[in-house]
């Protein structure tokens, strides 16, 4: 497939969102999967309607992310507000522990 | 798990990196099997006395930074992920960062679980962890918000179900203290009488004491010993305010403690220096035992390291059997797993090479 075809057929799909190693057990092993939301609050909401018990996992009771998990969408780092960060189809959104090397424990 | 054959002595170890399961037929000869949780820290894991098979750790999901959770098994067999942990209501503003601390509920609910966490919170489970109640009387508690943190973080790490009385609840909170419920947990009190904050400029506050961990007097009539920050305490039968028992001890600084389950008014702790300097005084670690709710309290070294030992014993790594003679284990927070089989007169290490240890549950496999 070429590249604007193949553009266009991820857009049409919605938001690919990769799911990292240790989520997949919600996904039935998927490494990516495919949801519709129009920013990360909400997109992680349609992702735990699709898979029940993956948002807990991604952002605690607040909302917030996870000390150690990064969500990142098109390769850039979501700081603060989770529904602040708008998306639209096409975009890919990575979710994956950080490196916290160097701590005492 | 590996086997664990019934009517084995069953020693449950926590550590930074993993949870490990010792038992043994004679308490000489000790098998291991584990580790559990590979590579990640276990705040508590117990073996439930009600029935001496049912597992409980507390432990991260796997993979570490996908937060807190709570795993069941059977004993011999490696324990699973519950369907749920504990949550703090939506709108509240907190959020669960850790299990500290798991406690069975009374004989005759046996599938009820209580849990106390960090932000200091307690929740209880009646379906043996798969869901959880808040319990909001000590959750939202007025004037939480001025709650201040000890070192080890806001957390509710002691929690005493009263085997008399399913109402009556106790849950200690670094840095602020210890609060009692006779009602099941829908209302609260401090009870903080007599018991020091000597950092505070009033050092006997209403709240604000940096208790370190509470055990049931095996009197089974209500008494309590308790390790704080600033001294040993006891509080008799009749409840309200501890008396403190620290005279005869070489400091008023500890975190481990255990009671005695077959002999009341006796406990085991282990002193430390206190302040920055939590390693045994004089670089000898030693056990103190009363027998008589601290009044007088005997140093026991026979089998401990030093001198030259400089290591520390947390809140939740001293434990007891109920055989007779009892057994009594601690693990340093070295890695160093010991166990007396004489009531804390003599020590042998189990093992000398752990991660650091965090909990110790000491049981028997039924």
């Amino acid at each position: 497939m070429d590249r604007p075809v193949l553009a266009r057929e991820i857009a049409r799909l919605g938001i690919t969102v990769h799911i990292p190693p240790a989520l997949r057990t919600f996904t039935s092993g998927q490494d990516e999967v495919y949801v519709e939301a129009g920013d990360v609050a909400a997109l992680l909401k349609a992702l735990d309607a699709a898979f029940p018990g993956i948002r807990g996992r991604v952002v605690d009771e607040t909302g917030r992310a996870r000390p150690y998990v990064n969500v990142f969408v098109n390769e850039e780092l979501v700081r603060g507000s989770l529904a602040a960060v708008r998306l639209a189809p096409g975009d890919a959104v990575h979710i994956l522990p950080s490196v916290a090397g160097g701590s005492i424990g | 798990m590996g086997s664990v054959k019934k009517g084995s002595t069953v020693v449950l170890v926590g550590t930074k990196k993993g949870g490990f399961v010792f038992h043994s037929p004679d308490r000489r000869r000790w098998s291991v099997a584990g580790p559990y949780f590979e590579g990640m820290p276990v705040y508590h894991m117990i073996l439930d006395p009600r029935d001496g098979r049912t597992v409980y750790a507390a432990a991260p999901n796997p993979g570490e930074v996908w937060g807190p959770a709570l795993y069941r098994g059977r004993l011999g067999s490696t324990p699973a992920l519950t369907k749920g942990a504990p949550r703090f209501r939506e709108g509240s503003g907190l959020a669960l960062s850790q299990i500290w601390h798991l406690e069975p509920g009374p004989a005759d609910s046996p599938e009820t679980l209580y849990a106390g966490v960090e932000p200091a919170a307690l929740f209880r489970s009646d379906d043996r962890g798969d869901t959880w109640t808040d319990i909001e009387g000590l959750n939202y508690y007025p004037g939480r918000d001025k709650w201040t943190p000890g070192f080890g973080g806001l957390c509710a790490h002691s929690v005493l179900a009263d085997p008399r009385d399913p109402k009556h609840l106790l849950v200690g909170i670094s840095s602020v203290g210890t609060f009692e419920s006779r009602d099941g947990g829908d209302s609260w009190k401090t009870e903080n009488r007599n018991v020091r904050a000597g950092f505070l400029p009033n050092p006997y506050p209403e709240t604000g004491q940096c208790i370190h961990h509470l055990v049931w007097d095996s009197a089974g009539d209500g008494s309590i010993f308790h390790q704080n920050h600033c001294g040993t305490y006891h509080r008799g039968p009749e409840g309200g305010a501890w008396t403190e028992v620290t005279k005869g001890l070489p400091s008023d600084f500890g975190f481990g403690i255990a009671a005695d389950p077959l002999h009341k008014n006796t406990a085991y702790v282990t002193p430390l220096i206190g302040g920055g300097n939590r390693v045994p005084p004089k670089g000898q670690l030693a056990v103190w035992k009363t027998t008589n709710k601290g009044r007088t309290w005997k140093r026991a070294t026979k089998g401990l390291p030093g001198p030259g030992a400089y290591m520390g014993v947390l809140r939740e790594a001293m434990s007891a059997d109920a055989r007779d003679p009892v057994g009594v284990y601690l693990g340093t927070n070295t890695g160093q797993l010991y166990a007396s089989r004489d009531e804390g007169q003599s020590w042998k290490a189990i093992n000398m090479s752990l991660p650091p240890i965090l909990s110790v549950n000491a049981g028997l496999a039924l």
